[in-house]
């Protein structure tokens, strides 16, 4: 099942790279048809997940390279099943968004295609060396999409977006395979697997470097501050259905990174590092929603406010206990919707007023009345509305970096920069959606319509989404929460043979 | 009792209900429907108050009831469940009661206004956020009940998104509730952190034997509830949203910033009454803010020519006296001044968007005046209004403003510094209360193309029976205190009696209430009578009438620095600092892969060349070292 969700994509690709760009209806129905098949399988994989199980499930497994032993080995457990949802969703719902715009280009969908195929080969690979090769793929749709199709100095900002990116990968492709002779050295079994890899009891010096090389990796993809200077030009100049797809999935590849590989394989320079990097993600959150207040374009203004909400996950991961871990893989998903759905906005808006400067725009409530309920909705759920479901992830985050032993004494500090960035966001959201939405505008255009039935479709879901999870968090929560236990007590005893490293779940 | 939770789920269907059929439904039968929903739980909450009557009193605390399992993540587990005790069913009498007067009195007020329909879907909305405050059974959903009636205030202040002050005053009072919010969220989580639980009945069934009496702890986390406490309720120093909340419709006004909203933080304290009786020192800072946001408040009131504001500024001063009572520890005293201020507030309101009503849309009381005539059932209700306000002797307002001022002197908690201040205080509220009330309805009227005309009956009605509870609610003080008892410990307060000490009360009250007429009697400012005594104050009422420049202090200390600082970092910080920064560093790096590119000649004779030099410069440096 796992091994289709990625194929489907992939297959689907390479058609509309082989058909006749002409035939519209063709290209349309392969595109819609892959993508939502693959959130059907995803949602399927979501429905059966068993979430009391902490273990790895769906696992597809069968050798890749014999000789080195690296297999090609897929599973999800709590925290990945949430991320794999997520990620079809939003292909999902971009492609659908790209294929209502006047011009549509076979090539375009195809790499949205690989990129989403990427993108979940990461939240589902058990395989270090198939992590790498995933991750990897991610980069180069991306880097066509925005360099082809983006706006602005899209040359600079695709390749400084890769360039970046390849050197954190780069590192880690170091520390993959240290962390395989590190578990050689011990067993003289050669392997890749993760799940076998995290019992491996790693000397504490080499797991600071082995860390170092693993952190720079995911922290550059989230990215968290001071390594986020990427983010502004490329999300600048990315085309919106790219946009979602960065930002509410690629995203969170980095964070998820974190939860699969740092705290699982080097636990205890988690614990030495942790509040440093809880200071920079804390330090980032503040800088990048005190950006945001200042900015008058709204996509920047987004981007800013993402820069501050991956900050808010990247603290949670390192408060390295129950509440802080599951309000980040929460917020992971959480924020995936969120920020997917004002980027919707943002476009929706910048096609129909031509311009994306908020100091042009106002007033727009009257003429946009159902886009101003929607708006205000997810509005609210950006700014941490109790009720909503970005109260729940955030609560939880504060929650469990207020109780957390490894940061001690800078808990509380990190808690009132939390605070703060909670307070800034509502002045931001609230620049940008009474900005843009209310007082009283003669000069809008006479000809300006609301916004039309398939791009409420697009909506609805986000909206759905925000109000379930803030009243029902129960069934997202107990899907994370024994997963994310399981990660925080991951034994440290190196078996011998690899047959029962599995049988310890 | 699993009834009360349709005290919750009528309004909250209204607020569905009217935002998604209310613009498909006549227009006619808005108004109706949102009352209907409110009416429903009033009933309800009626007999969720017989019930309670009918039990014994130490069976009347402590009824939870659960609806499921909300969330469980380690240690963390919480029901979603309510509170149903003496308390939660007391502020819901308020809440339901007046707030359905107040939705039958928007009937006749907004008729006009295209968005009935979302008004009273708001409206609805405020009900339920404000009953799922004050039914929590804990202190999440206390805070979810606490930001969603911030968001209602938000919405309807902001209702009319076609005026830019109104956007302006919406966003306010937003971001300083949000700071409130932020107070609390630390506030629960130090309470987790301290007791594992943040359910009423596990927090205060352990404080008292885990804590002494001004622990750190617990006066932290007494301080953190506060910040929320003195956001909602409009105390010192977040309390500049309140006048300019005033921008929203009027009966919002008397609903949301008079009657119910802002009186949150009183009941906030009340309920934790158990961990504020441990922390004194938090004790004496909430009685000492109430009395002194009470005379601020009222000093400000008294210069001010906006009828609304004015009513603002004795909210905010009202509110003062309330905190002041649970500051000294006399909860039900403020409880029960809660109830009284509810009806003769939201009377007084209502009487002002009569008036408002009437003079299309004039706010100012300078252009009123002579209303007397023209408007007499507003003229008799807002006179009640006013009378209780001022805490004139057999009304509502002088039982329970009487038993305050009484305790703060006699209270253990209290000095004669706080009864002199809160006297003081009460010589003001005669001043502003009547003033106003001249100014109206007194003289002859200053708009020339004003017709005045009484406000329909379905305006009038509320006013009647808000009217009617304005005089008479005093008597209940007894019932009130006894009902209120098991909440608090099973103390009912001491009923104070000293005839000197109430004759200087009343009688400041009073000259308060002179004092205002020898000025304005004949309806404004008489002219030349007052020159003299305007020019020797005329400094102070700069000051006042600039609401103590707090506003503009707040604009240069935090406001613009916020704006500049995020101007600053963008500008310098994130594109000539980090950005730059990893810019230069591509930058070297492709130089430097300049430089050794010359190496690249594409010479196989070099290449050999320098393989052989390198070949020989390692031989030597392995034979020779």
């Amino acid at each position: 099942m796992l091994a289709l969700i990625i194929a489907i994509p992939l297959i689907a690709a390479i058609a509309l790279f082989r058909i006749p760009s002409e035939n519209k209806e063709l290209v349309r129905k392969i595109a819609l048809g892959s993508s939502g098949l693959v959130f059907l399988l995803a949602f399927g994989v979501f429905l059966g997940f068993d979430s009391a199980n902490s273990a790895m499930q769906f696992v597809h497994e069968c050798s890749w390279v014999s000789v080195l032993n690296i297999q090609f080995k897929l599973g999800v457990d709590g925290v990945s099943v949430l991320m794999v949802l997520l990620t079809a969703l939003l292909a999902c719902a971009s492609i659908f968004y790209y294929l209502n715009g006047k011009d549509v280009s076979v090539t375009f969908l195809a790499l949205m295609l690989v990129l989403e195929a990427g993108i979940l080969g990461v939240f589902m690979a058990l395989d270090t060396v198939l992590f790498y090769v995933f991750w990897e793929v991610m980069l180069i749709p991306a880097y066509f999409l925005i360099g082809f199709w983006g706006e602005g100095d899209r040359v600079y900002a695709t390749t400084k977006f890769v360039i970046y990116t390849l050197v954190g990968s780069l590192l880690m492709l170091v520390a993959i395979i240290g962390v395989t002779i590190a578990h050689y050295e011990a067993t003289h079994i050669l392997t890749f697997d993760i799940q076998t890899l995290v019992h491996t009891e790693i000397p504490k010096s080499d797991q600071i470097w082995m860390f170092i090389c693993f952190f720079m990796a995911f922290a550059i993809k989230v990215p968290i501050f001071p390594f986020h200077s990427w983010l502004p030009h490329a999300y600048g100049a990315a085309p919106i259905p790219v946009l979602v797809l960065l930002t509410g999935a690629m995203s969170k590849t980095g964070a998820y990174g974190f939860i699969r590989f740092c705290l699982p394989l080097f636990p205890d320079a988690a614990e030495m590092m942790g509040f440093v990097i809880a200071g920079m993600a804390a330090t980032g959150m503040i800088y990048g929603a005190w950006i945001a207040i200042a900015q008058k374009d709204i996509k920047s203004l987004v981007a800013y406010s993402s820069v501050s909400h991956l900050g808010f996950i990247v603290l949670g991961i390192f408060a390295l206990n129950d509440q802080g871990l599951d309000g980040s893989v929460l917020q992971m998903f959480n924020h995936g919707i969120i920020a997917a759905a004002l980027f919707f906005i943002v476009d929706i808006l910048e096609k129909k007023l031509g311009s994306r400067d908020l100091s042009q725009m106002r007033g727009l409530k009257g003429k946009m009345p159902i886009l101003y309920g929607i708006f205000m909705l997810i509005t609210m759920a950006a700014l941490g509305l109790p009720g909503l479901n970005g109260f729940v992830g955030e609560f939880l985050i504060l929650a469990g970096v207020w109780t957390s032993s490894s940061m001690s004494g800078l808990a509380a500090i990190y808690v009132l920069m939390g605070g703060l960035t909670i307070t800034f966001a509502a002045i931001y959201m609230l620049f940008f959606f009474q900005g843009a939405m209310q007082e009283k505008n003669e000069e809008l255009p006479t000809d300006l319509t609301d916004i039309d039935k398939k791009q409420i479709y697009m909506l609805l879901p986000a909206c759905v989404l925000i109000v379930f999870i803030g009243l029902f968090p129960k069934p997202f929560v107990d899907t994370i929460s024994p997963t994310t236990k399981h990660i925080l007590t991951i034994e440290k005893t190196v078996k011998t043979s690899k047959g029962h490293s599995d049988e310890h779940h | 009792m699993f009834y009360t939770w349709l005290i919750l789920i009528l309004p909250l269907l209204g607020f569905a209900g009217l935002s998604w059929f209310g613009d498909r439904i006549p227009k006619k039968l808005v108004g109706p429907v949102g009352c209907a929903t409110v009416g429903g739980s009033f009933f309800f909450t009626l007999i969720a108050l017989i019930h309670l009557l009918s039990m014994e009193p130490g069976e009347r605390v402590g009824n939870v009831q659960t609806l499921y399992h909300w969330i469980q993540s380690g240690n963390f587990t919480l029901d979603l469940a309510i509170l149903i005790d003496p308390l939660s069913v007391f502020m819901l009498l308020v809440i339901t009661g007046v707030g359905f007067l107040i939705h039958v009195y928007s009937i006749g007020y907004m008729e006009k206004d295209p968005n009935i329909d979302t008004f009273f879907a708001y409206l609805n909305l405020f009900i339920f956020s404000m009953s799922v405050l004050v039914l929590a059974a804990d202190f999440f959903f206390l805070i979810v009940g606490w930001a969603f009636v911030g968001l209602a205030s938000y919405l309807l202040i902001g209702f009319w998104t076609e005026k830019t002050s109104a956007v302006f005053a919406a966003r306010k009072a937003f971001v300083m509730n949000v700071i409130g919010d932020v107070g609390m969220v630390i506030a629960a989580f130090m309470i987790f952190e301290n007791f594992g639980s943040i359910t009423y009945m596990d927090v205060f069934a352990q404080a008292p034997e885990k804590f002494l009496a001004n622990d750190d702890t617990m006066l932290l986390i007494t301080l953190f509830l506060l910040v929320g406490a003195f956001a909602k309720s409009a105390q010192i120093p977040l309390h500049t949203w309140l006048p300019d909340a005033m921008e929203g419709p009027t009966p919002v006004s008397a609903l949301i910033h008079a009657a119910t909203m802002v009186t949150a933080g009183v009941y906030l304290v009340a309920r934790c009454h158990v961990l504020y009786d441990l922390a004194p020192y938090t004790m004496m800072l909430v009685a000492a803010v109430g009395v002194i946001t009470a005379l601020f408040a009222g000093s400000m009131g008294m210069v001010q020519y906006d009828i609304k504001r004015v009513i603002a500024y004795s909210t905010m001063s009202q509110l003062g006296y309330m905190f002041l009572a649970v500051g000294i520890g006399v909860y039900s005293v403020g409880m029960f001044h809660l109830m009284t201020h509810a009806f003769f507030k939201a009377l007084l309101f209502l009487g002002a968007g009569s008036v408002i009503h009437s003079m299309n849309d004039e706010q100012d009381i300078r252009k009123m005046g002579g209303l007397k005539e023209s408007m007499p059932i507003t003229y008799y209700t807002f006179l009640i209004g006013t009378l209780a306000l001022c805490g004139f002797p057999l009304t509502a307002g002088y039982f329970s403003k009487e038993a305050i001022i009484m305790s703060s002197w006699y209270a253990e908690g209290s000095n004669p510094v706080f009864w002199a201040l809160a006297i003081a205080g009460a010589g003001m509220t005669g001043f502003y209360a009547f003033r106003v009330f001249f100014y109206s309805f007194f003289g002859t009227c200053r708009t020339a193309e004003a017709h005045p005309h009484e406000s329909p009956t379905i305006m009038t009605y509320p006013l009647l029976i808000l009217a009617f509870f304005a005089i008479f609610a005093g008597f209940g003080a007894p019932l009130a205190h006894s009902f209120l008892a098991p909440v608090f410990g099973g103390v009912v307060p001491e009923h104070h009696t000293n005839g000197f000490l109430e004759i200087i009360a009343v009688g400041v009250a009073l000259s308060g209430i002179i004092v205002a007429a020898i000025f304005y009697a004949e309806g404004g400012e008489a002219e030349g009578k007052s020159d003299g005594l305007k020019e020797l104050l005329a400094p102070i009422h700069d000051v006042l009438f600039r609401k103590y420049y707090i506003d503009e202090l707040y604009d240069v200390l935090i406001v613009q620095p916020v704006k500049k600082t995020g101007e600053f970092i963008w500008k310098t910080g994130e594109q000539k600092g980090i950005d730059f920064v990893v810019d230069e560093v591509g930058a070297q790096v492709k130089e430097m892969s300049r430089l050794l590119s010359i190496w690249q000649s594409g010479k196989v004779r070099i290449y050999a060349l320098n393989m052989i030099a390198g070949t020989v410069f390692v031989l030597i440096f392995v034979v020779f070292l």
